[in-house]
């Protein structure tokens, strides 16, 4: 069985290796143990409700129980840019115009700002490569949106996704060589790494704080501006679904666009619902495709587990949930349990009530 | 002999052709130098009116002369030099400011120069050097020095009327195919025209269509082109002659560059200026023959001022004897006060 549930220090092991043959361009997960470490620790703290929640790093594991390993990695960042500075590009228009002349010039313009400051951004997800497929990237996208909409307190109204940017088989960004390695005199991958390593301070330091006219950079680098990496299509076509969009902000070092949404419009958030668990000794086939299951997922801060089941489980008041996947929950008949579609269309009694 | 005196409106004809033919050698000469007759008229006039009053021309605009080189032999004009008491006249003056910030990591040891052009009109109302044109074939010649000189000897007479300071815009580079590559990695994303028209505009027009035009930020060195960089402060070759010519006055390149083609400004103080510091007041006399070296010597007042070059002998006295040829030329007669300035 396919479970979400927190990242825990035991982790450590299979999530270096997996960010091992990611390779680059995953600018939060990096293949640094130290790095990685320092990560689980901040999500341990963070469930343990041992940092306010507000700030917290919300890191999810996908386990496949039956293998007892990890298999992918999700995340939620309560809010960006409390203590280091969170920048982004903003693509707007320069008009400038003489009507002596008959000119009217309109030029776009990139504007360093902070805009996303105290913002929530969904960050962090890795699936291993043996796992693509049969709705497992949505279960581990789509799950945060669960426990989003559980604690909407700790988070923001709007939440936020930083899409990768279009960069060549040899981690080469024509954005960054246009621009950012004119500052900074380094590789792409180089600058990236120590993003993603936590030396943001040198962005404030090197970067140029004027306005760019983007006439003034090479057509390679206009035309990457705002454009997701062709690996991160399904991605934001996935985000997209769910509502999200793109609000005129790209990334400083590869122009890859930053997609939003308000959390309340989520599609997962809205087609979500309750019902009570009902614990049976039938047997259940739980392997059905990905369109005929729905997400269910327990209500707990700590212990927030998600897994799923056949659509054919739901009924009117209560979800059927065979003993496994109850222990796998974590929770006992009767218990109050959140459920939301897998696919973006599944024929579910899901929405009936609520 | 040549002789340099204030402009006349029956100059506007054969100063046109100096603009024009200048335009034909593909290299703008001086865009400050109107191709429009009417445009030209008026300056002519402008430069009347301001001779005429104490002040300012009359109408309270700025001082603006344009000064011609004459041969005294044919009547034919041979290139024009001019002055605005204040740049900009009245508008602002447009150029930028190339300065550098250091933009340091301290946690990477890193540490790298950022250059960046900042718009700046700092050199408004400093009186400019401008207008300056010359038939080809005197380039380098003595009468092409006489040309630019003059305005300094008519500075050194009528010291009031211009500031501390004082500026020279160079042409910048542009290529035998008429194209500047200042230009077209920056100016023309703006102003979505060719440099030639923008140029003829920025001569003819208000500088309104500058500040409705001109990109509002700074400008990073580092985005432009490798071509317009290289032209960052470079003089068009065709330039080099008049820019060696200010460099020997004392002219220097500062941090202000052209907005159109790169092109350096050159600043002085102007009370340091060679040909100011060097020329002192004599009473003119008559000489039989030429003798002695040959130096600048202006007279006049005004619309009266004159300016041209004199084999002169200096008496211990502080007259000069010369020949009396150039008594005519200058407009004076013996007794008379007169500048020289060595060549």
């Amino acid at each position: 069985m396919l479970i979400i549930r927190p990242l825990q220090e035991t982790d450590l092991d299979d999530l270096y290796a997996m960010t091992q043959k990611a390779g680059k361009g995953l600018t939060t997960l990096p293949a640094d143990q130290g790095l990685l470490q320092r990560k689980i620790s901040l999500a341990r703290e963070t469930f343990n409700q041992s940092c306010a929640p507000e700030a917290g790093l919300y890191l999810f594991a996908l386990e496949d129980t039956e293998a007892g390993k990890l298999v992918g990695i999700s995340g939620i960042q309560a809010r960006v840019g409390l203590d280091e500075v969170f920048y982004n590009y903003r693509l707007s228009e320069t008009v400038n115009a003489s009507k002596e002349l008959g000119v009217h010039v309109r030029t776009p313009t990139l504007h360093l700002t902070n805009d996303m400051t105290d913002t929530s951004e969904i960050c962090s997800l890795l699936l291993s490569s043996d796992y693509q497929g049969g709705g497992n990237g949505l279960l581990l996208s789509r799950c945060r949106f669960m426990y989003m909409d559980e604690f909407r307190k700790y988070f923001s109204e709007k939440v936020f996704a930083e899409m990768r940017g279009v960069s060549d088989e040899q981690g080469l960004s024509p954005l960054w060589d246009a621009l950012g390695r004119k500052f900074f005199d380094m590789k792409y991958t180089e600058a990236d790494m120590l993003s993603g390593l936590g030396n943001k301070a040198f962005i404030a330091e090197l970067m140029p704080k004027f306005p760019i006219y983007l006439p003034m950079l090479p057509d390679s680098a206009r035309a990457v501006i705002g454009q997701v990496h062709g690996n991160t299509a399904p991605a934001l076509k996935m985000l997209q679904a769910e509502g999200f969009n793109f609000n005129g902000l790209v990334d400083i070092f590869d122009g890859g666009p930053v997609v939003e949404a308000f959390v309340r419009t989520i599609r997962t958030i809205r087609d979500s619902s309750n019902r009570y668990a009902m614990i049976t000794s039938k047997a259940v086939n739980l392997d059905v495709p990905a369109a005929e299951r729905v997400m269910v997922s327990n209500r707990s801060f700590r212990n927030f587990r998600v897994t799923t089941v056949p659509a054919s489980c739901v009924h009117t008041d209560t979800v059927t949930l065979p003993p496994a996947v109850a222990e796998a929950l974590q929770i006992e008949s009767g218990d109050l349990v959140r459920l939301a579609p897998l696919k973006d269309r599944v024929k579910t009694s899901v929405k009936t009530t609520g | 002999m040549w002789l340099v005196r204030p402009a006349l409106p029956d100059d506007v004809d054969q100063i046109l052709e100096i603009a024009g033919a200048a335009g034909s050698q593909t290299a703008r000469l001086s865009s400050t130098l109107p191709r429009q007759r009417d445009v030209l008229a008026e300056k002519i006039d402008h430069s009347i009116a301001s001779l005429a009053c104490n002040i300012t021309s009359g109408d309270g605009r700025p001082k603006r002369f344009l000064f011609v080189l004459q041969s005294t032999s044919t009547g034919r004009i041979h290139g024009t030099a001019g002055i605005d008491a204040r740049a900009g006249n009245s508008q602002p003056f447009y150029n930028y400011r190339r300065d550098a910030l250091i933009h340091a990591s301290h946690e990477l040891g890193i540490s790298s120069r950022v250059d960046v052009l900042y718009p700046s009109h700092a050199l408004t109302d400093q009186t400019l050097l401008c207008s300056f044109s010359i038939t080809p074939e005197l380039r380098n010649t003595e009468a092409f020095e006489l040309l630019s000189r003059a305005r300094i000897l008519f500075i050194a007479g009528h010291r009031d009327w211009f500031t501390s300071n004082i500026a020279v815009e160079i042409q910048g580079v542009q290529l035998a195919d008429g194209s500047v590559p200042f230009w077209d990695s920056l100016g023309r994303h703006f102003f979505n025209m060719d440099f030639e028209t923008a140029d003829q505009y920025s001569g003819l027009l208000s500088k309104t269509f500058i500040a409705e035009l001109m990109p509002p930020n700074p400008i990073y060195v580092t985005l432009l082109s490798e071509a317009a960089q290289a032209a960052l402060g470079q003089p068009h070759e065709q330039t080099v002659p008049n820019l060696e010519l200010l460099q020997r006055e004392g002219f220097r390149a500062g941090c202000y560059l052209d907005i159109f083609d790169g092109g350096p400004v050159l600043e002085a103080r102007t009370d340091a200026l060679r040909t100011l510091v060097t020329s002192q007041p004599k009473t003119l006399h008559g000489a039989f023959e030429e003798c002695g070296d040959t130096w600048l010597i202006s007279a006049g007042e005004g619309s009266g001022f004159r300016c041209t070059l004199a084999r002169v002998a200096n008496t211990l006295e502080g007259t000069l004897k010369v020949p009396v040829g150039v008594w005519e030329a200058l407009g004076k007669t013996a007794g008379d006060e007169v500048r020289i300035a060595p060549c």
